[in-house]
């Protein structure tokens, strides 16, 4: 693998995930010029007309284009023009609106769900979609038989589906919560018929997926390509390409070598080839460049158990060493925004009146002196009752950002009598370790869902065991979290929820680094491309490419 | 012979138990789960906020994961005896049909470089031999030491920068084995086209080797020449090519012989750096990508299989060695 695939590609990779439940929102925004490339110039008015095809680069392959059993963003990336589900976000909007639900009701205890489908839907089999399939895919869900563990986390609280008549269901939750509706809209809609004979884990249509969305699967010939081809009988809106074909190009340099031969149609770039390998105007005249922020942030975790960590002056004292701003700018040519909170940072919750702590080596001096730490024996190490300040970093291999910056936080620290060992582990032995709490301090990341519940992170209950592993614990934190499970009215919820944001950056445990910007870049044939400010940012059932520049599929033309 | 050959295939059977038990109990050891790593979204880097332990021991249940190791191993060898290795837990696939798909792509790249190796280094190193100490022979030696140094990664990336188009020169493709248009051309056409393909990550997978396998033809080439029986037949009179090629020569490669056993496994392997680079769907990559995800049941395949063949290598090269060398007796 080379090196340039480190820590963003990573994130993209785990992105989306999140999101099979939380669709994706964000607001439109044009590449900015940062590197003095020529403006993007606007588009040719026209009407949009049908043909050509996209090529997009696909870092690696999906592991199975079953919407239910699939873990990996990739599926997603696909299975996005393929299958469908009772709602949707609006990018524009970012409202939820119906999709395959015509419309829906939810009772007054928030506790069952009942939905209309609209009757015009059929699979690309030609099979009419109906209740059944829905209540199918959601059965599937809750099987335990099935390998979707990572899906059944997020209906523990949907307890059945009732199918009332071939275009009416109801969904019934044992504990109102305000994410349920999304998560009960998010459900994919596969085919009962084609599904439910044989082993579900390992059918032949894992592989051969039949949605109802606006395209239609073609081939998926394994390592190479995965090739999608316009549904000219789809319900909603349809497309104007009539191929979008996913080219699985692992290496990023090669990636780029082909969009730059004209192979790839849409891809992203590293920082760094942003920056030092797409420059000059024979680049631009070729290919639009867009950029959208990533629903991600970079963190360290401290491990609040530890003596070191666990007082809250000592973690800012480390946020006042670490330098954001030096690292964004050096390490990823300023491709990112700093954070100072757990929440994305576009989002509706993200309180922007709070400013970051500021790269401060003496005040850090002060509060680590302050809290006691001083370097008692003179052996150039802060310590206190004993314990010197010594601890170790983890990091995740492949992880050029993380290693860097692990790298020039250990001569920051030095700097003020605190020493750190860097730590690289393997993925799932670094999973392991932070799992079993065996850990100091970690760089990493999280996806993020546009507007979600912070349970699961900050909640003490999931200190233990759960994905709070720092062992973040305050009363009034939990006190909010709990509150706003069940509270429905958004905007009360939001207010709430920017109070935790305000006692994250108090508490500081974790340092919030940044949010990663992507970069993406599209041949500029196709017309009407724009970035949204979501996990799926493009958007190709818009695109179109003007007749005389269309350069695929038509008579004898070869790709 | 046969009695020998026989006894050294009933040997193997224990050997292939232990290999496999060892391997068995050593991926369940190492830290991460795959149960655990199954509920977590999201890949490498990036973990998703949702765990339940009871859909960890679910899915612990699913993968028969649940079960002590031995149980567990004594099951995989009783479906491993219908040469049955499971499916992965990745994508639910059955793991021979994962390495079916894979293994035709890296035999032929492994099988080429391989016998390119062989074809290029032999003769340098009889050159050599024959020449030893004398300009040529020294800067051939340098040459090939500087090759065997620079890493392939870095040397296919130059490739693609500047052999494959965008700012320089277009003259290969850098994306697979073959072209998109391949269904569409003639036999003749489709020859051409997928060795068009392979002349990048063939190079890369080839400089490298020439020079360790010159050396040893080099060596074995230089003791054979000072052998008494060189020089009766120089003292015959014969010309030099007779006494270079047929008895010195012949008599030279047997430590080469050796190498064969390495052979096997080796074409099994795959490179998972060339592989990644030129995007390539070959073994390498899925031997990586397994162990990386701790896909138990993709990790025993290959290694079993890849035991298998070194088994079988070392057993060819023995008898070789009788078949090369009449010293040496099986009996």
């Amino acid at each position: 693998m080379s090196s340039s695939r480190n820590f963003s590609r990573v994130i993209v990779l785990g992105v989306a995930i999140v999101l099979l439940i939380l669709p994706v929102l964000g607001c439109r925004r044009e590449a900015d010029d940062r590197q003095g490339q020529r403006p993007v110039p606007a588009t040719t008015p026209g009407e949009p007309v049908d043909g050509d095809w996209l090529i997009r680069r696909m870092p690696a392959e999906p592991q199975t284009l079953n919407p239910i059993t699939a873990r990996d963003m990739y599926e997603r990336v696909v299975n996005e023009y393929v299958y469908e589900s009772l709602l949707d976000r609006n990018k524009e909007t970012l409202e939820i609106e119906p999709q395959l639900a015509e419309s829906y009701t939810i009772s007054d205890d928030h506790l069952e769900y009942t939905f209309t489908l609209r009757r015009d839907v059929r699979f690309h089999d030609g099979t009419p979609l109906t209740a059944h399939d829905i209540a199918f895919s959601f059965d599937r869900i809750k099987d335990p038989l099935v390998d979707a563990a990572h899906l059944r986390n997020y209906y523990r609280d949907v307890e059945s589906v009732e199918v009332l008549d071939d275009y009416n269901l109801r969904f019934t939750c044992t504990e109102p919560y305000w994410l349920a509706l999304e998560a009960i809209g998010g459900i994919p809609a596969i085919p009962k018929h084609v599904f439910e004979e044989g082993d579900f884990n390992k059918h032949a249509n894992n592989r051969a997926p039949v949605g109802s969305g606006a395209y239609k699967f073609v081939a998926w010939e394994t390592g190479r390509e995965i090739v999608l081809e316009r549904n000219d009988r789809y319900w909603g809106t349809r497309g104007h390409l009539d191929r979008i074909i996913f080219k699985l190009v692992l290496d990023d340099t090669a990636a780029l070598q082909l969009f730059k031969r004209g192979e790839i149609g849409a891809m992203g770039l590293t920082p760094e080839q942003w920056v030092r390998q797409t420059g000059g105007a024979e680049f631009d005249r070729r290919a639009r460049r867009l950029t959208y922020d990533q629903l991600a942030y970079y963190y360290i975790g401290w491990n609040m158990r530890r003596p070191f960590f666990s007082d809250k002056m000592v973690r800012r004292a480390l946020t006042h060493l670490v330098n954001r701003e030096g690292m964004l700018e050096n390490l990823r040519y300023g491709f990112g925004k700093i954070v100072t909170g757990g929440f994305y940072i576009n989002g509706p919750v993200y309180d922007h009146s709070i400013e970051p702590w500021r790269h401060e080596p003496a005040e850090a001096e002060r509060l680590l002196s302050e809290a006691g730490w001083i370097d008692h024996d003179g052996d150039g190490i802060r310590d206190k009752d004993g314990v010197p300040f010594r601890f170790e970093f983890l990091i995740t291999p492949r992880a050029t950002f993380a290693e860097q910056l692990a790298t020039i936080l250990k001569e920051d620290l030095k700097g003020v009598g605190i020493e750190m060992d860097i730590r690289q582990l393997e993925w799932a032995t670094f999973e392991q370790q932070v799992d079993d709490r065996k850990f100091d301090a970690v760089a990493m990341a999280w996806s993020l869902p546009v507007e979600g519940d912070p349970y699961q992170l900050w909640h003490s209950s999931q200190a233990e065991k759960g994905s709070n592993y720092v062992g973040f614990i305050n009363a009034e934190a939990d006190e909010i979290i709990e509150k706003g499970r069940r509270e429905f009215d958004a905007e009360k919820r939001r207010a709430m929820y920017r109070r935790l944001h305000a006692i994250q950056h108090e508490e500081q445990p974790y340092t919030f680094l940044f949010c990663p910007e992507a970069l993406v870049v599209v041949d500029r044939r196709f017309e009407n491309v724009r970035a949204y400010q979501s996990q799926l940012a493009l958007e190709p059932l818009e695109w179109y490419v003007p007749t005389a520049r269309q350069k695929y599929g038509r008579e004898n033309d070869a790709p | 012979m046969r009695v020998y050959i026989a006894r050294r295939l009933l040997l193997a059977v224990p050997t292939l138990l232990g290999i496999t038990a060892i391997t068995f109990v050593i991926i369940q050891l190492a830290p991460g789960s795959p149960a655990a790593m199954a509920v977590r979204l999201g890949g490498e880097g990036v973990r998703s906020d949702a765990i339940a332990q009871e859909i960890v021991e679910q899915t612990k249940k699913l993968y028969g994961l649940d079960k002590p190791i031995p149980v567990q191993y004594v099951l995989w060898l009783k479906r491993l005896v219908t040469f049955d290795f499971g499916t992965s837990y990745k994508d639910q696939r059955n793991v021979l049909e994962k390495i079916a798909e894979r293994l035709p792509v890296s035999l032929q790249l492994s099988l080429t470089s391989i016998f390119l190796v062989y074809l290029i280094a032999i003769p340098i190193g009889v050159y050599s031999s024959t020449h030893q100490h004398s300009l040529s022979d020294n800067v051939i030696t340098v040459s090939l030491f500087i090759l065997y140094s620079l890493p392939n990664f870095w040397v296919a990336t130059l490739f693609i920068m500047f052999l494959g188009g965008g700012d320089f020169l277009n003259v290969f493709p850098i994306y697979g084995l073959v072209s998109d248009n391949y269904a569409q051309l003639t036999f003749w056409a489709k020859v051409g086209d997928r060795l068009w393909h392979l002349v990048l990550p063939i190079t890369c997978l080839t400089y490298g080797g020439l020079a360790s396998i010159s050396r040893f033809g080099r060596v074995g080439m230089l003791e054979a020449i000072r052998q008494d029986y060189v020089r009766t037949a120089r003292a015959k009179g014969l010309s030099e090519k007779v006494v270079i090629f047929k008895h010195a020569f012949r008599n030279s490669i047997i430590p080469i012989v050796t190498l064969l056993a390495t052979l096997l496994p080796a074409m099994l392997g795959g490179s998972v750096i060339i592989e990644s680079i030129f995007s390539i769907p070959g073994m390498g990559q899925l031997a990586f990508e397994s162990i990386l995800s701790r896909d138990y049941p993709v990790i025993m395949g290959i290694t079993t299989i890849s035991a298998l063949l070194t088994l079988i290598g070392i057993l060819l090269a023995d008898v070789c060695y009788a078949l090369v060398d009449p010293r040496i007796s099986l009996e």
